[in-house]
């Protein structure tokens, strides 16, 4: 196979003895060589592309917490504050106010047929000003069909009068999470799993299933794609045969731009069964799919008040942590994963979270030495230094939430941790000083896919409103691409593939339009993401 | 049963590990007496039936011969949930087993809140031997003591552990953390389906069918621990005194269940008391099978509960 040489204004490999380069030699969809044109020469006959001669190539970003959800979601009506583009290309104007929200649903509510459900999704109201979003707002979108807003967190919404009576809701409807307005009537807020359960049961908004289908995977493909991602994680599936085909089936395509890697939902079964599926989908891998770990969930979440906290518990607000599994059967399910050499994400959000996950691991490590694990504790956002030194000694990684910082960073700092304890949050400094395997993520569809944004994050640590939050903890941008790149890819035990852009792993780039590495620091998340390059396939956004 | 209530009822079980949960699980699909629960639960794997019982198994789904289906919750709630409402016929009953640690509030508020679920009532499992420690816990006590506050009624499984003494104190510190649930002891997980679902059929039966034919795979080792109770009654409530006396229900009362005629144009009623939990709810017409009369029927702790006292009780009009 013919050997191509790309020049680019700048190659940064995440490689110390060669951190920076002009030219990529690929062949058979693989690096060759790393250098200057001179040096990559050396192998022998290529053709010379010089489509990114002015782009900056960095390995292609590894998203290692984020949900095929990000792409599915897509069909419904985007209604959130930030521009956004959608996998197919349209660019998504933010609605900056409750005018522009109405606005954007007629639109997409004259496009709609007859019979169908009217359905937004990424409304946030810590970005607007004016009132929160009721039931009348949306009522003068239409009465006639049902109209349910899903908010950012996807712990809320906002419907109409029509979906509020198709749910038989009434001022004497005596359920928790039905909103009301001083007239006593719902206002069209519902808060919660048990007061949103009718409205989706009766519109058809089925979260499981916006992550099932192939034209999921195939949004969620381009989602990665448009944010320079070539690897990205599915943090926790149910993998049933007939899905696992459909992957198959859809990663295989020549023309799909993303390697996926599926992670098992570990409460779907008793452990001794996880361990047989988990082994049983390692050996069904292929080369833009890889199976065979799996996630568990230990708590809730922090901004939800449901986060396992240490003493002394939340700032301000009721306690409401639950465990999602309890703690003596995290013991045991971790042994049994452990023990089969099962590979495990672990979602802690908490403190409390974190100890018990973190003595589940010391107890499954000593009972069963895996020197090579790299066990994953995923969030890890309130993590103290006391438990990064035990996750250090234990050989653990850490994936933390840095797209957090931005999003909740006030919202921990006024309300839910307070300010000591939020300014440590999501403590990368920390972390690397401990040497811990580091990644950072979007957990998208939560916030959005977009590792320069994410790496801006860990970087600046600056809040909606402007506040830095904990400048110790910052790092600095290579070292923030690094946990973009290399660091998840370590994560994932992938990284002996991808990652970096060194001799004899595959060509995977993100093709960027500026050097994160020279702009202005607080500029990085505005970088232009030209496309990417998968296999040594380029996949151009435009 | 109103027959035209269509909507499904919904029964929690919580409890924390080794409470008994499954074993009163396993128990109740043996003893279903004619009713077709579908149960979800957490560990599929558990679920331990004879297999001349099982007419059917696909999967993490399985049916037995007595028209009960037991499938696994699969760690998504809102999934099961509603393949359980699209199911067709739809089941007479729904249990959910929450898992060791889930604030079951999260479970039931769901029936109050769909039309098509009705919220019968939440039961948590304590295992008397370990309940101290449990609660105790730095890690779990704030999750065993969050499920006894939103139960129905608490069942002191394996309670030949406890010493007699030590029974009296597990129920008194458990009416500390959970006043207004009522309680009841059980040996290895055998509880009457009428105590965990309600009577089948409740307003159809009359004070002397304690048993009806349909149920005779009922164990007689419940009968001698409950005592039940109905009356049927040609005049109409008052409202107003039919809500006072329903706050004033006595004690050992378990479950009570009926269609009551209110006097004057207020229609009918239907009343619900699961341990001290009473629910009123007016019906937009009247029972289809009541017939012109008051029927109601209820199930307590023998020895606890006077009959006589809810012949005062629902004597005030």
């Amino acid at each position: 196979m013919q050997t191509v040489v790309y020049v680019a204004r700048n190659i940064i490999t995440m490689t110390p003895s060669r951190p920076e380069a002009t030219h990529v030699a690929v062949r058979d969809g693989r690096i060759l060589a790393v250098g200057s044109l001179e040096e990559v020469a050396g192998w022998g006959d290529y053709r010379l592309d010089e489509s990114f001669a002015d782009k900056v190539l960095l390995p292609g970003f590894v998203e290692g917490h984020a949900h095929m959800m990000a792409g599915g979601i897509w069909q419904f009506t985007y209604a959130g504050f930030e521009d956004r583009i959608a996998p197919d290309g349209t660019l998504w104007i933010g609605a900056q106010d409750i005018d522009a929200v109405i606005r954007r649903l007629r639109e997409a509510e004259a496009a709609l047929a007859p019979e169908a459900p009217l359905i937004a999704w990424g409304f946030d109201p810590i970005f607007l000003t004016s009132d929160r979003l009721t039931r009348k707002d949306l009522d003068q979108v239409t009465t006639s069909r049902p109209v349910a807003v899903i908010h950012s967190n996807f712990h809320l919404m906002t419907v109409n009068s029509r979906a509020l009576e198709m749910a038989q809701y009434d001022r004497n409807s005596d359920v928790e999470g039905i909103a009301r307005g001083e007239d006593g009537e719902p206002n069209g807020e519902l808060q919660e799993m048990a007061a949103m359960f009718p409205i989706m049961r009766r519109l058809g908004i089925d979260f499981r299933s916006l992550a099932r289908t192939g034209e999921s995977i195939r949004a969620y493909g381009k989602v990665c794609q448009r944010c320079g991602v070539t690897t990205a994680t599915d943090l926790i599936n149910d993998l049933p045969p007939e899905d696992v085909d459909v992957l198959t089936a859809i990663t295989g395509e020549e023309n799909y731009p993303a390697r996926l890697v599926p992670v098992l939902n570990a409460h779907s079964a008793p452990a001794a069964e996880i361990v047989s599926q988990a082994l049983g989908l390692r050996a069904l891998s292929s080369d833009k799919l890889r199976l065979g770990s799996v996630k568990i969930i230990t708590d809730g979440s922090i901004q939800g008040f449901t986060a396992r906290m240490r003493w002394p518990g939340y700032f301000r607000g009721p306690d409401h942590g639950i465990w999602n599994i309890p703690p003596e059967q995290l013991m045991t399910t971790v042994e049994t994963l452990n023990a089969a050499g099962v590979h495990m994400h672990v979602h802690v959000n908490g403190d409390e979270a974190s100890e018990v996950a973190i003595e589940a691991f010391a107890r499954a490590l000593a009972k069963n030495p895996n020197p090579d694990h790299r066990h994953v504790l995923q969030h890890c956002q309130l993590a103290d230094a006391a438990q990064f030194r035990r996750i250090r000694t234990l050989g653990l990684c850490v994936n933390l939430f840095a797209n957090h910082l931005y999003y909740f960073g006030d919202k921990h700092y006024e309300l839910t941790v307070g300010p000591e304890r939020a300014e440590r949050i999501d403590a990368c400094g920390t972390a690397l000083a401990e040497g811990i395997p580091l990644a950072i993520h979007s957990d998208a569809p939560v916030t959005p896919m977009g590792p320069l944004f994410t790496a801006w994050c860990a970087v600046n640590r600056v809040t909606v409103s402007g506040r830095v939050l904990g400048a110790s903890e910052r790092i600095c941008v290579e070292t923030a691409l690094r946990a973009v790149t290399l660091g998840p890819a370590y994560t994932l035990h992938l990284d002996h593939e991808i990652g970096s852009i060194e001799v004899g792993k595959k060509a995977d780039f993100a093709v960027l339009e500026e050097n994160p590495l020279t702009v202005d620091p607080m500029k990085i998340r505005d970088i232009a993401v030209w496309g990417t390059v998968l296999g040594g396939k380029p996949f151009p956004l435009a | 049963m109103n027959p035209s209530d269509l909507r499904l009822p919904l029964t929690v079980i919580t409890g924390y590990l080794g409470a008994g949960k499954t074993t009163l699980v396993n128990h109740l699909l043996r003893n279903a007496g004619g009713r077709r629960i579908m149960v979800l639960v957490n560990d599929f794997g558990d679920i331990a039936i004879d297999a001349d019982l099982i007419a059917s198994q696909d999967g993490d789904s399985l049916t037995l011969a007595n028209g009960c289906i037991c499938c696994s919750l699969g760690g998504d709630l809102y999934y099961a949930l509603t393949a359980a409402l699209d199911r067709t016929p739809r089941p007479d009953h729904l249990l959910i087993e929450a898992s060791g640690v889930a604030d079951p509030k999260r479970i039931s508020d769901i029936a109050r809140a769909e039309p098509d679920l009705r919220p019968d009532a939440t039961v948590a499992l304590v295992d008397a031997g370990a309940f101290a420690g449990q609660v105790e816990d730095e890690y779990i006590g704030s999750s065993v003591a969050r499920q006894l506050r939103s139960s129905d009624l608490i069942v002191i499984n394996k309670s030949d552990l406890a010493s007699s003494a030590g029974l009296a104190d597990l129920q008194k510190r458990i009416a500390g953390l959970a006043p207004a649930a009522q309680q009841v002891t059980s040996f290895r997980g055998r509880l009457s389906p009428d105590i965990l679902l309600g009577r089948r059929d409740f307003s159809e039966e009359d004070r002397s069918s304690a048993s009806s034919s349909n149920e005779h795979d009922v164990p007689h080792e419940h009968e001698d621990l409950y005592v039940r109770w109905s009356m049927t009654t040609e005049t109409a409530f008052d409202k107003a005194r039919l809500t006072a006396a329903l706050k004033d229900l006595p004690a050992g009362l378990l479950r009570l269940k009926g269609f009551v005629r209110l006097r004057g144009d207020e229609g009918w009623a239907l009343v619900q008391v699961v341990g001290r939990r009473a629910d009123l709810e007016l019906l937009k017409s009247p029972p289809a099978r009541a017939g012109p009369s008051t029927r109601l029927s209820a199930i307590g702790l023998k020895g606890l509960l006077e009959p006589a006292s809810l012949d005062r009780l629902f004597a005030r009009r």
